[in-house]
């Protein structure tokens, strides 16, 4: 029976069965991937590793629920001994000393990771066009981008090569994606959890995720991904809820938000089509439209080119090519090995955020832009606190439209950035989010947009549920090598 | 966005630029400034800077040595180094 | 042409906790390279700072005995700079809200009183170590140090000359080793001073431009930085040239501050709150907690040790100044409760000893228990005080134990009465002429007596006995 396509609650059911050892179940994910390869959604395989994790679970069986599942983990994870690069020349050779605490719960709870995902250099990009292990394909179509930065990660999983992939959210990168690529992906409120082992892009936006085909899935996911981690002090103590919990309550009532400012008529009517019929979906369901102002959305996209890149110029300062990492060959002096260094090991994308973050912190502009940005963001933040007084979640598209062909954004980074207008305010306020399937538009997937109160996953996973339970757009499927 | 402004913040992020980026960079980073400069129109006085999305305190260690020593495994996975310490080219003060 | 001096020092104190500011490394000093190396001080990708309680403990006591504002809420930022010594590529620090805001301390120079102000002191960690010396044609880095946490005091730029920045840097290493927070081991870098030197015409308000005099860790050095400097910026003015804002470094060899390469100088740090530490917050129960248990400083123990131990004001100054000898006194009074006999030989004998050698207490060979024992010994009449000064004298060339020294060489005073009385009778039969001299009112004659039966005794004969017993023998 073909593992292909197949949720995590399905695995989990045949290997319980006994349909399919654990060891035939690794080997099968192992050989999809190498049919699949032409989708360059890896970068690093751990073959040996898994099927040795396979070979202990068949012999002493695990009653997890997440027992012998094998996941995808995004290369930004640091996974102790496994190549770690971060779509990026700088960490080519790489190989860290210690596990990422989101890698940890998952293994712990019985996943197997198969592999490290490619990405947009230090998650930098929403195409996955950037990456320096070149651009991953996809699933439903040539020279399609699958949307980034989480790119890898939403490939494998749409290509049914993996039920479930972890991703990183800082401006959209798994929701935009996930969009992108037909599936389900969720970003969790700032802080549920730890970014231990998180290769850090812009510390106060970042975030892990699950990325998988249904929600329900995505709530098994989360509720083994999240933890309060002592090692990351913005890791949240608040009580971990079972996210599987209260899924299929009715959602008769529920109040959904729709953004005043968020102008959809400046979209495709395709675009509007389909979010049209996602609304009159939830209507039938049960759920109440109504309208919220977020008065200062607009300025969201701003915002976020100013704190990112700020945060991130400081981040990536530690690759310097002196304890990890690459280095460039013979320089003459400490000047040189810096320059030339990180000159040759980043993209063109990261250095221009680099040079951004540079910018806007140093004297004389750090009061007109990082810290006017700062204000804004809370502006932003005040919007929908007010907002969720009235509605239980917000809803929009999750992008501007369907997968677009790799290079048709051209040379400017400002088209690029404009990609995430929908997905970036959650970031900037740090709550939940998440995208589900919604429609086709030319035979390519786009995603809905969930958006939660702060700690509410749980009525974000009910609202997806209960539309995955009743539709069928989770359930397409793209024509891959099986 | 002059040419100085550029080479600056180049040298403070030790990034070099070539004739060959130079300008395309020039330009990217005027054109996202200017985009950025929308930022300008909020009315934010008296507004306190959001420096995280969590409305909490620190949690803080009480002070305990829990370090490992890991010498070994440091300097072999560094890009250049002798048995006891991190190598780079020789530093004039 | 009349000139003034105006100084600011910052002062750089290294914390005595036992772990780094955000990580669980060892600070302890002197371990082989890159072994107190955490992942954290590491600054590997993904790793986060959590901050140490324990050193705001410390910081928050150099606050409340300095008369400081206490920020119960405090805040972290980054400063951003590239050196192969900073594994993140920049350090955090406390910019904007430090733990500790404004205070004051006294100095004394010259038997005037002086208040000097302090503007802050803030919590930062320390870079690794860079070392240029040992390899041909490169820099090995040691990230042993990384991370260590630094208490960075400022002052007012109330300084007016090179004595008072001395008094001040002692009176601040005073306080830090009192309250137990930092060891002030100045050779092994536990404090280190940036200087602050402008000069400007008496009576100009205008302050002049400053030049900064980075790293100087002696008060010896600083002294001499300072006056080199003020010169060297006297001679610029009057010359009619400005003097350039810059840093520079004090070679002690040639007695010379140099400037050091101008790029520090395009260094734009660029702070900025640090996005991974949230606001630290101390609580009013722990605040008065610290309050509490503030361990003396010297004014307090001068103060006790007049009161309680009776001692001369001057020998209470004496010991108290000494964090080192101040325990000492205090642990030998708690063995042996006679406070005048200790600080005698504090103040006395190992005083001179100390001026003899031009070391700090800490740095001889002294240990507390061991002067403790000698007291105890002298006390118990063990040995008496004259053997006790070449007791004292052999500890300190070797650190022995008291009591071996006692027994190996034999010194136990002799205080067998029926024994010095057999002896000094010896004595006594074979010296008939002083005998008569003396009891004919040659009083002087006494002494030849005792010198007798001390070099009988080698020594060891205890004093006053051998007095009584002669005394009654004479008559």
């Amino acid at each position: 029976m073909s593992i292909q396509f197949k949720t995590i609650k399905q695995l989990g059911k045949m290997l319980n069965n006994k349909e399919i050892s654990h060891v035939e179940l690794i080997q099968e994910t192992f050989s999809l991937i190498k049919k699949n390869n032409h989708l360059n959604a890896f970068v690093t395989l751990n073959e040996q590793e898994s099927l040795k994790k396979a070979e202990i679970l068949d012999k002493s069986p695990s009653s997890s629920s997440l027992a012998g599942i094998p996941i995808a983990q995004k290369d930004l994870f640091c996974t102790k001994d496994l190549r770690t690069t971060c779509g990026s020349n700088m960490l080519s050779n790489f190989i860290p000393p210690y596990s990422a605490t989101v890698i940890e719960n998952l293994e712990n709870a019985g996943c197997i990771s198969v592999g490290k995902t490619n990405m947009d250099e230090f998650a930098m990009g929403s195409s996955n066009e950037t990456s320096f292990y070149g651009n991953v394909q996809n699933p439903w179509g040539l020279n399609l981008v699958p949307g980034g930065s989480s790119g890898g990660s939403a490939a494998a999983v749409a290509a049914g090569i993996v039920p479930a992939a972890s991703g990183t959210d800082t401006g959209g990168s798994i929701r935009q994606p996930a969009s992108l690529c037909g599936i389900t992906g969720l970003k969790p409120t700032y802080g549920r959890i730890s970014r231990w082992g998180m290769i850090a892009f812009a510390s106060s936006l970042d975030q892990a995720g699950p990325m998988a085909r249904t929600a329900e899935d995505c709530a098994l996911l989360l509720n083994e991904m999240c933890s309060h981690d002592e090692k990351d002090t913005t890791s949240l103590d608040e009580k971990i809820p079972d996210f599987t919990k209260n899924i299929n309550s009715s959602i008769e009532g529920l109040k959904i938000g729709l953004v005043k400012e968020f102008d959809l008529s400046k979209l495709d009517t395709d675009v509007v089509k389909v979010f049209e019929e996602s609304k009159k979906h939830y209507e039938s369901l049960g759920a109440k439209f109504v309208e919220v102002s977020l008065p200062n959305i607009s300025l969201s996209v701003p915002t976020y080119y100013v704190v990112a890149p700020a945060e991130c110029s400081s981040n990536l300062s530690r690759f310097d090519g002196v304890k990890f990492g690459k280095r460039c060959e013979n320089p003459k002096d400490l000047e040189e090995l810096y320059i030339k260094t990180r000159s040759e090991g980043f993209g063109d994308e990261v250095k221009r955020r680099i040079l951004i973050g540079s910018y806007v912190l140093s004297a004389g502009f750090y009061d007109a832009y990082y810290k006017k940005a700062q204000q804004v963001r809370r502006l932003i933040k005040n919007d929908f606190d007010s907002a969720f007084k009235n509605v239980d979640v917000i809803m929009s598209p999750t992008t501007r439209g369907a997968a677009f062909e790799a290079g048709s954004k051209g040379d400017d980074p400002i088209q690029m950035y404009l990609e995430d207008l929908f997905t970036i305010p959650a970031n900037l306020a740090g709550l939940p989010a998440m995208s589900i399937p919604n429609g086709m538009i030319e035979k390519k997937p786009i995603g809905l947009q969930l958006i939660g109160n702060f700690l509410d996953e749980s009525t974000l996973l009910r609202a997806a549920h209960n539309y995955q339970i009743t539709t069928d757009w989770h359930l397409k499927t793209p024509e891959v090598m099986s | 966005m002059d040419k100085k402004t550029v080479a600056t913040i180049a040298y403070l992020s030790r990034l070099s630029l070539n004739e060959k980026n130079e300008d395309k960079i020039t330009d990217d980073l005027e054109n996202i400034i200017k985009f950025v400069d929308q930022l300008n129109a909020a009315e934010t006085d008296n507004i306190e800077p959001l420096a995280s999305p969590l409305e909490k305190t620190a949690k803080t260690r009480p002070d305990k040595i829990t370090a490992e020593n890991r010498k070994e495994i440091f300097l072999e996975r560094s890009p250049k180094s002798n048995e006891d310490y991190f190598l780079v080219p020789r530093v004039v003060e | 042409m009349s000139w003034e001096t105006v100084i600011g020092l910052e002062i750089h104190v290294q914390l005595s906790t036992s772990s780094k500011l955000f990580s669980g490394g060892s600070t302890a000093f002197g371990a082989e390279p890159n072994t107190h190396v955490d992942l954290i001080d590491l600054g590997l990708p993904g790793v986060l700072p959590v901050a140490n309680r324990g050193a705001f403990h410390k910081a928050i006591r150099f606050g409340l005995a300095t008369n400081s504002i206490i920020n119960q809420t405090s805040t972290f930022d980054r400063k951003n700079y590239f050196y192969p010594d900073l594994p993140k590529g920049y350090q955090i620090t406390q910019m904007a809200l430090p733990i500790v805001g404004k205070g004051f301390i006294k100095i004394e120079v010259d038997g005037q009183e002086k208040i000097i102000n302090i503007t802050r002191a803030h919590l930062e960690e320390d870079a690794g170590k860079s070392i240029h010396d040992l390899f041909d044609g490169e820099t090995g880095v040691d990230l042993n140090r990384a991370g260590t946490p630094l208490l960075e005091i400022v002052s007012e730029p109330e300084i007016s000359n090179a004595k008072e920045a001395v008094a001040y840097f002692k009176a601040i290493r005073q306080i830090v080793t009192f309250l137990d927070i930092c060891d002030g081991n100045m050779a092994q870098g536990s404090m280190r001073c940036d200087v602050n030197v402008s000069v400007k015409k008496s009576g100009e308000t205008k302050l002049g431009t400053r030049a900064e005099i980075k790293n100087i860790n002696s008060f010896k050095f600083i002294e001499k930085a300072i006056n080199y400097e003020i010169d060297r910026q006297i001679k610029i003015l009057e010359s009619g040239d400005s003097v350039v804002q810059e840093t520079r470094l004090y070679d002690s060899i040639k007695n010379e501050t140099r400037s050091m390469r101008s790029k520090e100088e395009a260094n734009d740090y660029r702070y900025f709150p640090c996005p991974d530490l949230l606001p630290v917050v101390i609580s009013d129960d722990e605040l008065k907690e610290i309050r509490d248990n503030l361990p003396e400083l010297p004014d307090e123990k001068e103060k006790r040790y007049v009161e309680e131990s009776k001692l001369d004001y001057s020998e209470a100054k004496i010991i108290a100044s000494s964090k080192t000898m101040a325990n000492m006194f205090e642990e030998a009074c708690a063995k042996t409760k006679d406070s005048k006999l200790i600080a005698n030989w504090l103040v006395g004998d190992i005083s001179a000893l100390l001026n003899k050698d031009n070391i700090d207490l800490e740095e001889s060979k002294l240990t507390s228990n061991n002067f403790a024992m000698l007291i105890e010994r002298i006390s118990d009449k063990t040995i008496s005080g004259k053997i006790a000064k070449s007791v004292l004298e052999e500890v300190w060339e070797t650190g022995d134990d008291v009591d071996k020294i006692i027994e190996s060489k034999g010194l136990v005073q002799i205080q067998d009465e029926s024994l010095l009385e057999t002896i000094a009778q010896n004595i006594i039969d074979n010296n008939p002429s002083q005998v008569e001299a003396y009891r004919g009112g040659k009083d002087k004659l006494f002494g030849f007596f005792v010198g007798q039966v001390m070099k009988e005794t080698q020594g060891k004969a205890n004093p006053q006995s051998v007095n009584e017993i002669l005394k009654k023998l004479l008559s």
